[in-house]
């Protein structure tokens, strides 16, 4: 349950976690906006620096947002590559003669099994991945012995590497600031600034408020259910179901025997949360009063301005 | 006329069986009614008929005068409040201070209003302090005393408690007693729905159901000293309660004895 973490609400008291759920989502929309609209390198970098400072200032733990990025770390490797190794406008920059002979595909090989073994050993997995991959490198552009296959030669040209970079410092980006937004936000507030967002919808007949009110429910028993699972799995594991391991086939019944309990405890308990709830007096769609209001505070105009610039800025850049 | 009446009600969940026959009962102002059963005598029908969220079959239910039906469910709902079994499944707000929050939003009170009645409140169950907390930081004791709160927030008159000491710990259940016995000293109106003597002893009446009918209707201690009418229910009856019926068989025990066995059973 472990990545259920990630992105997940820390209590704090820096810029961002006293703004107002509703300057912080229209905020995110419009730097997302803002970072797709951006078409020059040295831009981007603006953009990142911007992030960095704001970081800093908004006092979230550096390490978190790193965290939340990891997921997508194999993703920003795998378009850097791709970048520059197809990309083969402008200068070229760097080229590396490479031979695809006998001894240097067993060397490789070699290497590849030995990270695989070997890197879960490693704290730094970024750093051992870009290690092999060096390796691989040298490998494959000193070993010529043995039977030689093909030649050919890894080419580095400047756009390449500039777009590789670009397209990296974009992901990074974007999945910085909506970890920020997630991280200094509470999931009820998040709610609560969704609802009066969406409030312009009603014109098209959508309830926010319902919507809201599930979004909270779901919220209140997202909790409730993982320890649910929690003592469904060790229920099952104490009558022999191995949940860690297995073939494929095995995982699926394994699967099922967690989710058709599941199934039916969910159903139940929303029956009893309903009649608890109607109890209560709730009528679905019937007017209520709110304990939470969102207020409007100066930082949040100052905010709401300040992103407004940046983004027409952008808008301003793409088109001249 | 009484605050609740029941008269010859009736419900069945489906064509066969009848889970509720016949059934008539009153409730006054600031009495404290037991309705004891044992499981399948139809008692949880009955306290959700109370609310509406079943239609019955046939009779009439009428609590301060208003004569239940769709039009007049939202009136009666504002003066019965539940607490009901499962302290996790009743659990609406994702903090205590939302939970005891949403019966005020739903009847629509103000929200300066709402703040100072969930301070008032809160207090009262001791639970002041936990305002901020999850739901999944509380004990099974706490939750119910935090349903209470919400329930005593929506100021209704009568408390109908659903057997909500059955899912807790015995430090938890006896201060809910505590609890329901302070309330009831206060003036309030408190039905509670149950299978367990233990919850019974301290009301002023006890109902006592069995299939769907009711067995009896007398005072606590008539329907606790009678040892053949809680066989018939099939009730498992308190050890002090047990050794007091025993001593009755044999012609032994006086009067003071006795007196003493039923203020220890109280005290259980």
């Amino acid at each position: 349950m472990n990545n259920v973490v990630i992105g997940r609400y820390l209590p704090g008291n820096g810029v961002l976690h006293r703004m107002d759920p509703r300057t912080k989502l229209l905020g995110l929309v419009f730097l997302l906006a803002s970072v797709f609209l951006i078409d020059r390198f040295f831009h981007m970098l603006l953009a990142l620096g911007l992030i960095i400072v704001l970081l800093l200032v908004s006092r979230i733990s550096p390490k978190r947002v790193y965290l939340g990025m990891r997921p997508i770390l194999f993703l920003l490797l795998f378009t850097f590559i791709f970048q520059i190794a197809f990309n083969e406008e402008g200068d070229l920059l760097w080229s590396l003669p490479l031979n695809w002979s006998l001894s240097s595909l067993a060397a490789v090989v070699a290497i590849v099994f030995l990270w695989g073994f070997t890197r879960r050993y490693v704290r730094f997995s970024l750093l051992y991945f870009l290690l092999g991959a060096a390796a691989v490198l040298t490998a494959l552009a000193n070993l010529d012995y043995g039977y030689t296959l093909t030649t050919g030669t890894l080419e580095v040209y400047e756009d390449g590497l500039q777009s590789a970079f670009f397209i990296m410092f974009r992901l990074i980006v974007i999945v910085a600031i909506s970890t920020m937004v997630t991280m200094s936000t509470k999931p009820t507030d998040l709610n609560l600034g969704l609802e009066y967002i969406l409030k312009p919808f009603k014109i098209l007949r959508v309830n926010t408020e319902e919507i809201a009110m599930i979004i909270a429910i779901s919220l209140r028993y997202i909790p409730t259910l993982l320890d649910e699972a929690n003592k469904i799995m060790l229920a099952q594991a104490s009558r022999g179901v191995d949940f860690k391991e297995g073939r494929l086939k095995e995982k699926v019944t394994q699967i099922v025997s967690l989710l058709v309990p599941m199934f039916i405890i969910s159903f139940q308990r929303s029956d009893d949360l309903a009649n608890a709830m109607e109890a209560r007096s709730f009528v679905p769609g019937a007017p209520r009063t709110k304990l939470h209001v969102l207020i409007w505070r100066r930082l949040d105009y100052v905010a709401l301005v300040v992103i407004f610039a940046l983004f027409l800025a952008s808008l301003g850049a793409r088109l001249v | 006329m009484a605050y609740i009446e029941i008269e010859n009600l009736s419900f069945a969940y489906d064509n066969k069986t009848t889970a509720l026959q016949d059934v008539s009962l009153s409730v006054e102002q600031g009495e404290w009614v037991s309705i004891l059963g044992h499981n399948g005598s139809g008692k949880s029908t009955l306290s959700k008929l109370l609310v509406g969220l079943l239609r019955p079959k046939s009779g009439s239910i009428r609590v301060d005068g208003f004569e239940l039906s769709e039009d007049t469910l939202a009136d009666i709902r504002r003066r019965i409040g539940i607490v009901f079994q499962n302290p996790d499944n009743q659990f609406v707000g994702v903090t205590v201070r939302d939970d005891i929050a949403f019966g005020l939003e739903n009847l629509c009170i103000p929200r300066e209003e709402m703040i100072e009645r969930i301070e008032e409140y809160s207090k009262k169950v001791d639970m002041f302090d936990y305002l901020n907390k999850e739901p999944q930081q509380l004990s099974g004791g706490q939750k119910q005393r935090v349903a209470i709160a919400g329930v005593l927030a929506m100021r209704t008159d009568v408390i109908l408690f659903d057997e909500a000491t059955s899912m807790l710990d015995p430090e938890g259940r006896s201060r809910l007693l505590q609890d329901m016995k302070r309330l009831n000293e206060e003036g309030g109106t408190i039905i509670t729905i149950t299978h367990d003597m233990r919850d019974a002893v301290h009301s002023d009446r006890i109902v006592l159901l069995k299939n769907g009918g009711v067995l009896a209707d007398d005072s606590a201690r008539n329907i606790l000293g009678d040892k053949e009418l809680l066989e018939q229910a099939s009730l498992e009856l308190l050890l002090p309660l047990e050794l007091m019926h025993t001593l009755q068989a044999e012609g032994l025990g006086d009067d003071t004895l006795r007196e003493y066995l039923w203020q220890l059973s109280l005290n259980g």
